[in-house]
């Protein structure tokens, strides 16, 4: 929503309760601040970072709207990392990254960042087959979750950083701050997209 | 620790010369919060108030408008409506933890909030620090609690159900506690009162076990929920799916704005949409121009004179500087919340009362209750693909008690009374489980998923003696308080009650169309999660078996009032803070009429 929009729409709403600079205190939301500093991962080293970059892009690629690298995705999964995620589910998640690289270097003769587009998508496929078989067995009660590939962990938090970010919520998604009614029966094609 | 600090305060109370001290100190102190409520005047109230949460908030009106100079004492932080909403409206990309919260400090912090499923990073601060606000669980209670101008009715559930006769009756029909001393008749008008000051919307059902309330236009419920609706009411005469009767307004009342649909209540609604203390009940009390709240004021016991019989007023610990004072008033209305309550009684010993006041029963403390919840079940929707909705609405769905109500078709042999359901039907988002990767997953994830139904039940838990709350005898608090031990679990009514919850949600799905139906039952459910607790002082009609009489009255106590949760004499299966209010306005009445009379 246009900030002046939403000012103009929460003051009536408020009946003149609160003052336009309550309200725009409210609406924060509405800013899009510029970058200061420079991104220096706390986790992930400079390597690492550039590579969950690269993946998370592949897995949500530019489109019509930025992708996750747009929405710096990579920031918010080196933030979990850091911050959030159990000890032991990062180890596997740095040591995944490692051995992607190493068994990258192995197979194909360079790194998975100098390999052309195809060959990366070629081997996230692999990946994705492997994680594919992982979530069946844990259905079936053969695996735990406690053993979740790499790809699991990265797919996943590629997808919450990015549905979760300005970008992924609000110009790939549909987002607005306040609505005049509640309606339960809107033809999908009147809105169109997903709410975030 | 620094801030450990042993109280001693036996009677005789502090001198004349303590308690002027103590009003200077405490308007020198007022000076320098950023919201004076206090008009200098003098030290003596007409009445008390302790908490400002639903109960103390609703009395505070009640009380200041019918004339009473009343002081209003908040054991948290000053909250100014609006202004203090710091997370309202803001964007999940703003929050550290897009809204998950920080783990290690919930984990280090919020132990014990954490357990409860409306805690987040976007309200938490509404919520109490555990490791400041310490008790002890003697068993598994989660006590959820938020210390600040205005309590929990910032963050509450807002769902407003009327008790019946079906609820009033059960403990005299079934043997069970002790009787209710008032019936619906005597509730109604207050009902009544409460709702045309609160603004509650809802769907008029004419239901004699959860009884209309006066309602404003209801929201509507949405095109999954109306399959619902439809193939319950074919398949099951007797239950409704209707939309949750909720304290939020559908269009303009009483000065505040209707809902603007952003979502997430629980930060705070500037535009007052949701009723709370902030947005309604002390506004009110304040224009009256005689109201005093008073901020980080911990009461710690409630005076008692033995030669009048009258409780004479309360001891105060300022939670900031730690200064001991004093406050008299003909009148006090306990409302510090069930627990808090109780606390405070417990902690209120005297020759006359050496158990606790108001306490000759023995009843104090025990029969505490709770709901029990999280049990349900899921399922997918299929079809409406081309349907969705706009908004964020502030409630879902509800589906009245439909066991044991006193026919013979409904009867259950395997539990006593019933239980409700809430819960909703959307479209899956981003979360949903999915496969590869790619622009073909942005593209797929662009539209939402099918449509899911959940619904979650709500149940009556019994009144049981054994499950009660003592003062421990060593361990206090930072302000000198003895420590609550909680001793509560869930018996065997409630757990056989669980499975018929479980297994109804089942058939609601099922005859809705649903596939893949998942379960659910929470594993470590135990009480408080439902952040319904209730008892411990309970109404009664005989002095010998009850704390409170038919006015919320103390039976040993006669200008002493408990209006919160702990005067529940039988829990019910609707949510409870409706009710709260409503005993609190009937209680006022009959307070300032009984003091007029000169009776207390």
């Amino acid at each position: 929503m246009e900030r002046r929009e939403a000012l103009k729409r929460i003051g009536v709403l408020m009946g003149g309760a609160v003052s336009l600079s309550t309200a725009s205190g409210i609406l924060g939301g509405c800013k899009v601040g510029p970058r200061s500093e420079p991104f220096v991962p706390k986790t992930l080293t400079a390597e690492q970072n550039e590579l969950v970059t690269t993946i998370s892009e592949l897995i949500i690629p530019e489109t019509d709207t930025g992708g996750a690298k747009a929405a710096r995705v990579n920031e918010f999964i080196d933030k979990m990392l850091t911050d959030w995620v159990e000890d032991d589910d990062k180890q596997r998640f740095l040591s995944g990254l490692d051995q992607l690289e190493s068994s990258t270097i192995a197979s194909e003769g360079s790194g998975f960042l100098e390999l052309a587009e195809t060959d990366q998508i070629r081997i996230l496929e692999s990946l994705e087959a492997k994680r594919a078989q992982w979530r069946e067995a844990v259905g079936e009660g053969t695996a735990s979750r406690e053993e979740r590939p790499f790809f699991e962990m990265m797919r996943e938090l590629t997808i919450a950083g990015y549905y979760t970010s300005e970008i992924g919520a609000s110009q790939e998604l549909k987002y607005e701050i306040i609505f005049t009614s509640y309606e339960g029966d809107v033809p999908y094609e009147e809105i169109g997209r997903a709410w975030s | 620790m620094t801030h450990v600090l042993q109280l001693q305060w036996d009677p005789p109370t502090f001198s004349v010369q303590n308690q002027r001290r103590s009003v200077n100190l405490f308007h020198s102190l007022l000076m320098s919060v950023k919201n004076v409520y206090v008009s200098q005047g003098a030290p003596e109230y007409d009445a008390i108030v302790v908490g400002s949460g639903i109960s103390g908030g609703f009395a505070a009106k009640e009380l200041c408008e019918k004339g009473l100079k009343t002081i209003v004492l908040e054991r948290g932080r000053d909250v100014v409506h609006g202004e203090d909403y710091i997370t309202e409206h803001k964007p999940k990309w703003e929050f550290e933890f897009r809204g998950r919260g920080d783990r290690k400090l919930l984990e280090e912090e919020y132990p014990v909030q954490s357990r409860s499923s409306p805690v987040n990073e976007s309200n938490l601060h509404w919520f109490v620090k555990d490791t400041e606000h310490p008790y002890i669980e003697v068993n598994p209670f989660t006590w959820v609690r938020g210390y600040h101008v205005g309590g929990r009715s910032i963050m509450w559930g807002r769902h407003c159900y009327r008790l019946s006769d079906l609820d009033l009756e059960a403990n005299l029909r079934e043997g069970v506690a002790v009787d209710w001393p008032i019936r619906y008749g005597d509730l109604q008008p207050w009902y009544d009162y409460v709702d045309d000051w609160v603004g509650i919307n809802g769907e008029a059902l004419g239901l004699a076990h959860l009884p209309d309330s006066q309602f404003l236009p209801p929201f509507p419920l949405n095109s999954g929920e109306q399959v619902l609706r439809e193939a319950v009411r074919k398949s099951f005469p007797e239950r409704y799916v209707t939309i949750g009767r909720t304290a939020i307004l559908t269009q303009p009342h009483r000065g505040r704005a209707a809902c603007h649909y952003c979502g997430p209540c629980s930060r705070g609604c500037s535009a007052g949409a949701y009723f709370s203390s902030q947005s309604s009940t002390l506004p009110a009390a304040r224009a009256t121009g005689n109201m005093t709240l008073r901020p980080n004021s911990v009461v710690h016991s409630i005076i008692y004179d033995p030669e009048s019989g009258r409780a004479a007023g309360v001891r105060v610990v300022d939670a900031v500087t730690m200064e001991q004072l004093e406050f008299r008033a003909k009148v006090i209305f306990l409302c510090a919340s069930t627990l808090g309550s109780t606390q405070i009684l417990l902690n209120s010993t005297s020759t006359a009362f050496p158990d606790g006041l108001a306490n000759s029963s023995g009843t104090l403390g025990h029969y505490l209750m709770d709901h029990h919840f999280e049990v349900g079940a899921s399922g997918d929707l299929p079809g409406l693909e081309d349907v969705y909705y706009r908004g964020n609405r502030p409630t879902g769905i509800y589906i009245p008690r439909f066991r044991n109500l006193g026919d013979r078709a409904t009867r259950r042999s395997d539990f006593l009374r019933g239980y409700g359901y809430q819960g909703d039907a959307r479209r899956e988002g981003w979360g949903r489980p999915t496969t590869g990767f790619g622009v073909a997953l942005k593209e797929q994830l662009r539209d939402p998923g099918q449509w899911r139904v959940s619904i979650n039940a709500f149940g009556e838990m019994l009144p049981r003696e054994d499950n009660v709350v003592e003062l421990d005898s060593e361990r206090t608090d930072k302000w000198g308080i003895p420590l609550l031990r909680i001793d509560c679990t869930f018996g065997e009514n409630e757990m056989a009650m669980r499975k018929d919850m479980m297994q109804s949600a089942v058939d609601m799905l099922e005859v809705a169309g649903c596939s893949n139906i998942a379960t659910f039952d929470r594993n470590d459910i135990a009480p408080g999660l439902g952040i319904h607790e209730m008892g411990t002082a309970r109404m009664g009609r005989d002095p010998k078996t009850s704390v409170l009489n038919e006015w919320n009255q103390a039976h040993d106590v006669p200008n002493l009032f408990v209006t919160d949760g702990s005067c529940m004499t039988s829990a019910g299966c609707q949510n409870p803070s409706y009710t709260y209010m409503a005993l609190t306005a009937r209680a006022a009445d009959y307070a300032v009429r009984e003091l007029k009379r000169l009776n207390i």
